[in-house]
Order: structure tokens, then sequence, then C-alpha cells
């Protein structure tokens, strides 16, 4: 029985090859972009659930309300991992990790920078799973000096993977012997640290010091032990153990502190939501976002969802047609079992059909999603393992909602009815295909004003002035570790043709770089009077070379001694500080970790405001103060052979240091490079908008065939009283358009307030304008009239008298 | 002596499928004079629809001419065929061709719509020839509700509305009974002896009494011609 359901399906589709292929097509399209994003979402939800004991992992935040700044840091005090340990038995176990940037590592006589190593507890094998190759995980990191290191990493020094015992020199001068080899961190982890070196090895890692954040905490918490429970009591550690260095500090106590609008709290953020919840200062990568992982759902089954508006609505317009096909078979006696029955094999079949095609399209097309959302996708066999049955599902639910409109509706007809032909009539207004092309239209709408305004608003980060140059700079990393040399080199670089500038610094506004140090007003302490502020080490040149503007006092000067107890404060800083000519007025900061001193800075200047962040957030307080031989060194070149004057400059290098690494960025590169994931999201979302509307008009070029068809009767009528081309292209056209209003005005103020709060992540942005809506809709329904045209065209062309005939 | 309206000479019309070419009209010639009232009959398949078609400038010829009113037309463009058609020619079929969507009296504005006759002059032509078809009672209704002796009546008020010269009437009594029939044919004599030519096709020899004359068709070919009057 069912293999006879299937021949006379399989029959009907090729009967109607144009009809069964639009709709298969934009089903496979849609499901094709489905599967894409469900796979970038589960890639995403998957961060860090490598780690068997993921659910019972969190890390500590330090949550900060200081001198007008109110952060939430990743980084915690050195003492707190030992302290939680001794104070809470429903912790299992904590560890830390100190990550203090790149160094750089032997290889032979090659100095390579490696930017990847972080120094650890050796607690840390208990708490996340890092599986061991060679080495022993209860001891590896135990003593000073060793070091674990990732599989990929023993290849690349030794060769080989068991390297247990072997040596290696870390910035020239400090050694270190592997005692452990572990298996490479997977890719959804929130840190891929390849390097990990004993925490004895640093002084800092006994430090007692609660008010300086530099350790990433991590506790495993036993099985069943409450975290909001825990959580709770983070408060009152926090002024047990730290309550006398604030006293000695600020001379007042939490209770003080807090009353007076400034905290510091501890929090904890489970290990399982770092990559998509957390965004807090000093996080070891740039981690995901949860937004981002809403927006692509919601787009997935949005398109899904126009995939199946239209393949119901095309199955269901073309079943109209088979309305006499139904009579006929009644007539002779078909029960009216079978007829549901045929109707749905012919409509699974279809449905079937289609997500084959979408799987391979999928599978293609994963080179070039990865490429676009800088994901690496691959499909696992974990993968099929729910994809399989999730499509299965997906292939019953869609074909049985698209064939059960005809098969419930027509089946039921009395047979003489249909054949009179009276249902063709009844079907033709189709007040549900209506609301579905509405729905489909709205979906487009939204998306292509989603479109133009994250694409708008991308222009306008890389137009706005951000009160620096960051064209023709290149960065030349790593230049400290030419220790009393850098001076030297940046001194040569000067002097070479089409260089304009040079400028060694410890933080660059394109880096998201710079410690944070609070300055007080007075000598005495008093947190009132206090501003916190990223601190950068500059040399004289960084103003003029990045293009900064002073907007009051000086810059730096080689010729006064004086400027290294000089400061230089931008306008955010000075705005909090509050005096009406800043320059001249002292600033103090505590010399040492428990601020028994102060060190007092003169103000010699204050340079205009520049976006040294990401555009997301607003100008917040920045200090300069005068160092050398730091950081990177940048420079700014006018000279049209960029190639060869980098080699000259490479050549300085190699003559300073010939095992030291060269390597460079480009300023404005490095630019983007911040506001990367909106880049992708726009690529993405240009993507995603052109596939439904690709769909969202496959469905709309049937529907108006259907429309045409059905209507040709009455177009030839009309023909032959006189109607010209013109008035029945309008004819057909006008039902649709109708509808197509209809979407804009839904589409439009749901877009503008989706996107207006999409916008508020940004501190800097273009509001919507007036014409983003207006181009979105005027382009919806250009799409859709000349979807429809085409149609009414070939219909309005068709001789009258052939249909006509087919009476 | 007077110009015929219509003169067709050696008029061919091929069809041709994938295996067969059927010769629909087979070098035709015809003329009819103003003011004629002319039946067309012949078995069926024998062409008369065909005809009929290239008369009313619905198709064109393969070969040969096709004078209307002294003017050459059987390579007119589309869109010029269309005018003249909209202006002289009126339509009857056999199955009324009404719009299922338009009331009665929207189907017989039609015409008047499309030759861009002005909204109130429509109203008052429309009301005109309802009455004169005599279901003005009816102006409201849709053509499912009435009777198929209503409903050709209509569109014969649709094909007269802009009072053309011509009416061609592809078997108008063929889906009615005899007396609706007779009431149809009534209506086009009435027509006729106002001064409107008629060319009808029907297959019926009472029908083709009303007539002036019958033109015998076999295989795209005119057999005979007879004069009834
Ligand atoms: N569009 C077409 N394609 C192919 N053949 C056609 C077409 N239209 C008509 N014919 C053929 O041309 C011939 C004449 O057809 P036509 O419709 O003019 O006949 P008719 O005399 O009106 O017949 P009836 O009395 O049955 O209406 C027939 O053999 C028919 O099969
Ligand atoms: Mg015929």
């Amino acid at each position: 029985m069912i293999r006879n359901y299937v021949k006379t399906a399989f029959r009907s589709l090729m009967k109607n090859k144009g009809f069964t292929f639009i709709n298969v097509l934009g089903l496979a399209l849609g499901l094709a972009t489905c599967l894409l994003i469900v796979f970038y979402v589960f890639d995403e939800l998957s961060y860090d659930r490598y780690n068997v004991k993921a659910d019972r992992i969190y890390r500590l935040n330090n949550d900060i309300k200081f001198g007008g700044l109110e952060n939430s840091y990743a980084i915690t005090p050195a003492p707190a991992a030992a302290a939680l340990k001794g104070d809470f038995p429903e912790i299992e176990q904590v560890a830390r990790l100190r990550n203090r940037g790149g160094n750089q590592v032997k290889k032979g006589t090659q100095d390579i920078q490696e930017d990847r190593m972080v120094y650890a507890d050796n607690s840390i094998f208990d708490i996340f799973t890092l599986p061991m190759i060679a080495g022993n995980p209860a001891r590896a990191l135990v003593d000073p000096h060793t070091m674990v290191i990732t599989e990929d990493m023993a290849r690349k020094y030794f060769g080989r993977v068991n390297v247990i015992g072997q040596v290696l020199t870390i910035n020239d001068s400090v050694q270190f012997k592997v005692t452990g080899v572990i298996k490479n961190i997977p890719k959804q982890s929130h840190f891929h640290f390849d390097f990990y070196m004993s925490m004895p090895t640093i002084a800092e890692s006994k430090s007692a010091a609660w008010f300086s954040n530099n350790f990433g905490t991590y506790i495993l918490l036993k099985p069943g032990a409450d975290p909001k429970v825990f959580a709770a009591k983070l408060n009152d550690f926090m002024a047990r153990h730290a309550g006398s260095q604030l006293q000695a500090i600020l001379h007042m106590d939490f209770k003080t502190l807090e009353k007076s609008g400034s905290y510091f709290r501890l929090s904890i953020i489970p290990l399982t939501k770092i990559h998509l919840q957390s965004n807090s200062v000093d996080e070891i990568e740039a981690n995901g976002s949860i937004s981002y992982v809403y927006i692509f759902s919601a787009t997935a089954i949005f398109i899904l969802l126009i995939a199946c508006v239209n393949f119901m609505n095309l199955s269901t317009a073309r079943s109209a047609n088979r309305a006499r096909e139904v009579g006929v078979r009644k007539v002779l006696g078909s029960p009216r079992s079978a007829l549901i029955a045929q109707f749905l094999t012919e409509s699974i079949l279809v449905t079937l059909v289609g997500a084959i095609i979408a799987v391979l399209a999928a599978w293609s097309m994963l080179g070039l999603f990865n490429q676009m959302s800088g994901k690496d996708l691959t499909v696992t066999p974990q993968i099929l393992g729910w994809l399989i049955p999730a499509l299965l599902i997906i292939i019953l639910v869609v074909g049985c909602l698209a064939g059960s409109y005809p098969a419930l509706f027509l089946s039921g007809f009395q047979p003489i009815k249909v054949l009179k032909g009276k249902l063709a009539g009844g079907f033709k207004g189709g007040m549900l295909r209506s609301i579905l092309v509405v729905v489909q239209f709205t979906i487009s709408i939204i998306l292509i004003v989603s479109t133009m305004v994250i694409s708008n608003q991308l222009k306008y980060i890389q137009s706005k002035d951000l009160g620096y140059n960051r064209d023709h700079v290149l960065v030349i990393k790593n230049v400290w570790a030419l220790g009393n040399a850098a001076k030297t080199f940046k001194q040569e670089v000067r002097q070479l043709a089409g260089v304009q500038g040079a400028t060694l610094s410890n933080a660059l506004p394109t880096d998201e770089n710079g410690n944070s140090t609070t300055y007080f007003k007075d000598p005495v302490i008093d947190q009132k009077r206090s501003v916190l502020t990223f601190d950068w080490n500059i040399d004289e040149d960084f103003i003029p070379t990045l293009g900064i503007k002073m907007a009051a006092g000086r810059n730096f000067s080689k010729d006064m001694a004086t400027d290294s107890t000089g400061i230089v404060i931008n306008e955010a800083f000075a705005k909090q500080l509050g005096y009406a000519n800043p320059v001249n007025q002292f600033l103090y900061t505590p010399a040492d970790q428990m601020a028994t001193k102060t060190t007092k800075y003169h103000i010699i200047g204050v340079v205009k405001d520049f976006n040294f962040k990401s555009l997301r957030t607003n100008v917040t307080p920045l200090v300069f103060v005068l160092d050398q031989n730091i950081g990177d060194l940048s420079v700014r070149i006018n000279s049209a052979d960029i190639p060869s004057l980098m080699a000259k400059i490479k050549d300085q290098w190699k003559g300073l240091s010939p095992n030291r690494q060269f390597s460079y960025v480009f300023m404005d590169d490095n630019f983007d490079a911040l506001y990367r994931s909106e880049e992708r999201m726009g690529a993405i979302s240009i993507a995603f908008t052109s596939l439904a509307i690709v769909i969202a008009c496959l469905g709309l070029f049937g529907l108006a065939a259907y429309a045409a068809e059905q209507r040709i009767k009455e177009i030839g009528i009309r023909k032959v009283l006189g109607a010209d081309i013109s008035t029945i292209v309008n004819m057909l056209s006008k039902d649709f358009i109708k509808l197509v209003l209809i979407a804009i005005a839904i589409a439009v103020p749901f877009a503008w307030w989706a996107m207006h709060g999409w916008l508020q992540g940004f501190a800097y942005k273009q509001n919507i304008q007036w014409w983003v809506p207006a181009t979105a809709g005027v382009s919806a329904i250009l799409i859709a009239f000349l979807t429809i045209s085409f149609q009414a065209i070939k219909a309005a062309l068709t001789n009258p008298v052939t249909s006509l005939r087919s009476e | 002596m007077e110009a015929p309206m219509i003169k067709i000479t050696d008029l061919e019309k091929f069809y041709r499928t994938e295996e067969v070419e059927t010769i629909a009209l087979n070098k035709l010639s015809i003329e009819v004079k103003t003011g004629e009232f002319v039946a067309i009959m012949g078995p069926s398949g024998c062409g008369k629809s065909t005809l009929l078609n290239i008369l009313g400038m619905l198709d064109d010829p393969d070969e040969g001419s096709y004078v209307f009113n002294g003017v050459e037309v059987a390579h007119f463009t589309e869109r010029k065929r269309a005018d003249l058609r909209k202006h002289n020619i009126g339509f009857v079929f056999q199955s009324f061709n009404l719009i299922d969507e338009l009331t009665v009296f929207e189907n017989v504005e039609l015409p008047l719509i499309y030759t861009g006759v002005p909204s109130a002059e429509r109203v008052k032509r429309v009301e005109e020839v309802l009455d004169k078809m005599q279901i003005m009672h009816r102006r409201n209704h849709y053509p499912q509700q009435l009777s198929g002796g209503q409903q050709q009546r209509v569109a014969i008020a649709r094909a007269v509305v802009n009072k053309p010269k011509l009416i061609l009437a592809d078997e108008p009594t063929g889906n009615l009974d005899s007396s609706n029939g007779n009431d149809v044919m009534e209506l086009l004599t009435d027509l006729n002896e106002q001064g409107t030519t008629i060319i009808m096709v029907t297959h019926s020899e009472h029908d083709a009494r009303y007539s002036h004359r019958i033109i015998r068709l076999l295989d795209g070919q005119t057999v005979v011609e007879n004069i009834m009057i």
C-alpha cells in the first residue's frame, strides 16, 4: 500500500516539476541555513564542557566600584585561593592562573615569541580535564622552574611528544624543565595556553596583598555543594581576610566603604557561562556573546519558518488544482483515509528530498560559513547523533503540517462539489495563505532593516574620528625584549627614509592593554578623592606620533629632567578631578601594595579624549607617565614602498638581536580586530538576509504562478474584452503588494525596536535613520513586484484563445 | 457596390504539435457585408472556432489576407489588434465566460472601462443594456447565482455595451435549453435588425435559420453557402 502511495506521489510530483522544484529548493535552502546556524550555536554552547567536572567549577570574580569606576574583573588577589580552601569545607580544590603575557622561547638558536603562556598552580589538573600524555599530574607543577606543555608545543620544540626532562629557555635567561605534556586544549575552551609554568617560580604567587588583582582563581566545589549558599558567604570572607589591609590603606572598614558607595566584592561565575556571559575586565581571551547566540537562534528559527511556510503555502496552493482528482477518486470509492495517506506521503516525500539536499548543501557550505563566522566547525559523530533524529522530526512535522491542510480539507469535501469546480473558487482567497505571505515578508523586512543597521554602525565605527590617527602605523611587537637596546632600535628606525615618527609604549588604543591604577588628590589617601584610571607608560614621541591633540599644558619633553615625575592626563580624568585648571596640580599614587608610601606626580598636560577602547564604551580616565625601553614600537610611515621599508626595519632588528623573532601588525588591522565580531555579524546577517529573501521570493514566485494559473481564464476574458497587458499585470500584482505593505507595517516598528536595543551596546552609535526602514520597505516591494510581475507578464501575454479553449 | 466589412482571402491556419500538423483552415475565402447575419456550420473540428477567433482578432492567421473595414489586419501587432477589437467587436461564447468574482453589473461594465469611458457614462450605458436584456433586477448578483439563460443574456449585454459593429458568437445556445436558446436568438436578431453585423457558429439547423446566410465548412474549407433570404 505504502509503495503504491509513494509511486503515485512521485508521479504527481513529476507532473508538476516547476512547483516541486521551487518547493524542494526553498525548503532545502532554509533547512541548510538552519543547520549551519544550529552547528554554530551548539559550538558556542559547548565551551568548557570538555571538563568532566564542568558543572562544579566556578571562577572567582572581583567586582569593584572605586574611584568613579565600576567594573567586574576576571582577576583576583593572590592569597584568595588558599584562603578560600582553608575557610570553606565545601570547596574540593582551588587553582590559580597568572597570565603575564608572552615570552620568547628558545628553539636551537632562535627565540620564538609565544603568547599563550601562563603560570599555574599544580591543582589545575585536579580541576580541569587536561589529560597528561606524559608526566605525573600530581606533581608536575609543584617545583619552581618546571613546566607542562601541550602536545603541539612538544612537537614544535622537540619534534616528538614525550619530552619529560627536557629544558626550555625563556627570554634567553630562565630555564624550565618540562615535567608534563598534555593534550592540546580543545577549541571550545575559554583559555588556550600552550605553556603552563609552575606557580612557585614567581615570588608574586606568595603575595599577601588583597588589593592587587592579578590572578585568575578557579574553584571546584564538592558534589552537592550549593553555589548560591557559597557565594553568599564571600563578602564576609573578604572582610575577614582583607579588612586589616583596607584599614591600613584607606583607614576604614568594609562597612564604611560600602556606605560611601564604593566596594570590593567577590563573586563567582560558573565555568560554562564564562564564554558566553562573562565580559569582565582582563578576561583571558575575548569571549563570545550570548546575544549573538540568541540572534542567530532567532534567525535560524525565522529562516526555517519562512521555508516551512513556503512549503506549506505552495503545497496547499497546488492541492487546490487537484480537487478534481480527489473528486474522481472519491466517486470511484476511495475512502477518506486513503486520500489523507496519499497527500501525507507526498508531502513527507518532498520534505525528505529537501532535507537530504539540505544536509548536503550545509555540508558543502561549512567551509564558507567557517570563514565568515571565524569558527572551525566540523561534522562529528556526536553532532550526527542528535542531528539525524532532529532532522527526522523536522521532516515528519513539516511534512505533516504541509500535507495536513490539503489532506484533511480536500479529502473531506463532497465529491460532487469538487467536481463542479466550486472548490477552486472558495479556495482562491486563501486567508491562510495571505497570512503566511505576510509572515514571510515581515521576517524578511526585519532582517533587511537589521542588516542595514549593523552595516551602518560598522561604517560609522570605521569612519569616526577617534582622536588619534591609526592609518599608516606599523606596530613592531615586543621591542621591550631588546632591553636597553630598545631605545637604540627606536633611534635607528627613526632615521630610516619613509619613517615619520616612532614611539615606544606599553599600551596602544588598538590593544586592550594597560594597567588600572588609582590616583589620589592628596598625599594622605582618601578614597573619596580618588580616580581609578588606566595607566600607560609612553615616551615623549607618543602623543605626536599617534596624532593625539593636547587640550592644555604640554607633552613630555626630552629636555626636562623633571618630566620623570610628570604626568599627562586625558579630559575624562580631568573632569573627574574637578579642578578648573588641572595643569600644575599634583597627583599621588600608592608606591607599594600596602600604600605605606605614595609617589607624587606633577600634571604637566591634558590630552583631548581619544577612543582608546572599543566604541562600545565611553572614554574613561587615562594617564600617561614617562618610561623607556618598554612595550611595542609604533612607527608612523609615509613611504609608498612598504615592503622595502619593512625589510630595512627588520635588518635593524636582526642587527641588534639576531635570534629574536621579528613580528609586527598594522594598527588599523588591529583596530578592525576590535570589531571583528560585529563585522562577522554583519557578513553573516547579510548572507542570512539574502537567503531569507531568496526563500521568500521563491515562495512568492510559486504563489504568483499559482494565482496566475487560477485566474488564467479570467485573464483571457479580460483580454478579449480589451484589457491591455499593464492592466492585467497590475491586477495580479495588487493583491500581493497589499500583503507586503501589511508586512512592512508590522516589521518596521519591530525591527526598529530590536536594533535600537542592539545599538545600546555601543557608547558611540549612529541612530537609526528614517531612510533605513524606508529603503527596506521599498526594496521589499520592489523585490516582491519583480517576482510577481514575471508571472503576471507571462500570464498577460498568454493568448486568450488558449486559455478560453481549455473549458 | 458597398465594400464588405470582412473579406478574407486564402486564409490558412496550422497547428503544430510534436508529431502532427493540423490544418485548421485551408485556403479559406469568405466575405461578410455590413449588416449581415451569417451562420457558420460544420462538423466538430472543422475549424469553425479557429475562424471565429481570427475574425475576432484574438488569433492571427499563418497565411492569407484579412481585410476588416478596408484595412489589412492579418499581420497587425497584438496592441493594434487589441485596439481595433475593443472598439469594434463583441464576443459571445458557448460557456458564457463571465468572471465569477464580479457582479452582473461589473461584468457588463468591463469593456467600457477598457475603452476608457468615464464612470457616469458607464453607469448609464450599463443600465441601459441591462434593461434591454431584462436582467436589471439581477444587477448585483454574481454569475453563479444566475441560470444559464440569464448568464448568456449578461454575456450578450457585455458584448453589446460598447455598441460594436460586429458580434461574434461561438455556439451561443450550446449550453442552453431550447426555450432559453430561442430567447438568445431573438436577442441577436433584434441586434442585427438595429444594424449590428453578426457572425455565429452553431451546430443547430434551427438556430441557423435565424441567419441570412449559412457558410458550411469541412476540413477548413468552404463547402456550400446557403442564402436564407
Ligand atoms: N491550439 C490548438 N492546438 C492544436 N490543434 C488545435 C488547436 N486549436 C484547434 N486545433 C485543431 O484545429 C482543428 C479546428 O479546431 P476548431 O476548434 O476550430 O474546431 P471547431 O470547428 O470549432 O470544432 P467544434 O465544433 O468541436 O467546436 C481541430 O482539428 C483542432 O483539433
Ligand atoms: Mg468550436
